[in-house]
């Protein structure tokens, strides 16, 4: 097996191009899944029937199925009922709906992670279901919601591949491209591999990083609420 | 429609036939990464290159990259085997941690009273240790075949006719394509959803014994 190095040459600016895609897909996807996946969350975990059936109906479905296959049903789907949509657009919406679904477990795992007494005894000193999760159950899941959030966002990095085959011009995509011109599938799909690595592994990196910056400063917070000797000058007294 | 439920279960057939096959062999590689995983440090190194990597890359490009390397390097294999490798590569790496995590779980005492029995290593993995990382396992392993198997989708592209390349096919020559997507959709959902009640059942008997991880 010899290794062809002008596929590198030719190949990478294409990829790279198509690595610069895959982060805006990816990003927006995310950006929309965190602002929904709260309301999933919460949707599922509430007293009302028909929100919680609606919202586990939804997550389920999304959970229990290929994203190969959401991908069809939203592009393949809506063209068959005569509703025409850019690739870019049905990638978008795919990609968000998914993430969105396995956002929300990761919120619901979080909002879980609280214990229960909390929200109970905000609500006991008559503060608003709406007020208690904002200001008492969202401050305190972070440390539970990072790394849940980590893992998937790297998920939907990675789903966002698959929409190559409804030709969204993402990394696998430009793959196929450099193929058409170099004759070398095996050499450009393990460039296009290392691109996803150090992709997904810069972003687990960071989020690691938020984590340990969060985790400092809620030592630091939980210190200074508690008048934590240490934190204390004693000079004065 | 109703033309197309056969030929889409036996792509079900199909789907499951591969997911089991790939969940096979990834249960083999996790078994065989964990335990030289525990070996020296630049073994180990190697094992966490090779799981860092699987996690950091998505399933459609590592089925397209041994798709095609495995032809280079003499093994001249059908999709099917490409399909099977490429989910037993990706499991293997996921099934690694598992056991990893399974490990912890076992007391050290175990295995130092087997290898003052003079137990040689193997007997001490095949058993003493390996049983009971597998009782401890099988929850979070039935999880990793619902993900192989809708993973297994994306072995369509290359050309294996499982349940989404039938459904492919389907569609090209329905009247009603939108509904045989959906019906695609309810029949992966309802694999799924019933690994997930085993999952649920397993989980329930393992907290039960107390052997919940």
């Amino acid at each position: 097996m010899t290794f062809d190095s002008s596929v590198v040459s030719y190949g990478l600016p294409l990829l790279l191009g198509g690595l610069v895609n895959t982060v805006l897909f990816s990003l927006s996807a995310i950006a929309i899944a965190l602002m929904l996946a709260p309301v999933v969350a919460v949707g599922r975990l509430s007293t009302r029937p028909s929100l919680r059936w609606m919202a586990t109906c939804y997550v389920e479905a999304i959970r229990n199925t290929p994203f190969l296959v959401q991908a069809f049903l939203f592009f393949y789907g809506l063209a068959a009922l005569g509703i025409r949509v850019d690739a870019g657009v049905a990638g978008i919406v795919t990609l968000s709906i998914f993430g969105t679904a396995t956002f929300s477990e990761s919120f619901r795992g979080a909002i879980r992670s609280v214990p229960l007494g909390q929200l109970e005894s905000a609500r006991a000193v008559g503060m608003s279901y709406r007020l208690a999760l904002q200001r008492i159950v969202f401050p305190q899941m972070w440390g539970y919601l990072i790394p849940s959030l980590a893992n998937q966002a790297t998920g939907i990095i990675k789903e966002c591949s698959v929409l190559s085959v409804i030709t969204v011009p993402e990394v696998a995509m430009a793959a196929q491209f450099v193929i058409g011109e170099t004759f070398a599938p095996a050499e450009t799909y393990a460039m296009a591999a290392v691109l996803y690595w150090a992709l997904t592994s810069t972003v687990t990196g960071l989020m690691s990083l938020a984590n340990l910056w969060l985790t400092k400063r809620r030592r630091q917070n939980l210190a200074a609420s508690l008048g934590s000797p240490l934190e204390l000058d004693y000079t004065e007294a | 429609m109703p033309e197309a439920i056969l030929p889409l279960l036996r792509g079900a057939i199909a789907t499951l036939e591969i997911a089991t096959c790939g969940t096979c062999l990834a249960v083999v590689l996790g078994v065989l990464a964990a335990v030289v995983g525990q070996a020296g440090a630049p073994l180990r190194a190697l094992v966490a290159a090779y799981v860092s990597f699987i996690r950091g890359t998505p399933l459609l490009v590592q089925l397209l990259v041994i798709y095609y390397l495995l032809p280079r390097i003499g093994l001249d294999v059908t999709p099917f085997w490409a399909g099977v490798v490429a989910l037993g590569v990706n499991g293997g790496a996921h099934i690694r941690e598992m056991i990893r995590g399974a490990l912890t779980a076992i007391p050290p005492g175990q295995t130092e009273a087997a290898r003052a029995l003079a137990m040689p290593r193997f007997w001490i993995w095949a058993r003493i240790v390996l049983p009971q990382v597998f009782v401890l396992i099988m929850p979070p392993l039935t999880v990793e075949f619902s993900a192989l198997l809708k993973g297994s989708a994306l072995i369509s592209i290359v050309g294996y006719v499982e349940l989404t390349r039938q459904a492919q096919y389907q569609l090209a020559t329905s009247s009603h394509p939108y509904a045989v997507l959906v019906a695609t959709a309810a029949i992966y959902g309802v694999m799924c959803l019933a690994v997930g009640e085993v999952t649920r059942q397993l989980r329930r008997t393992s907290s039960r014994r107390g052997v919940a991880i």
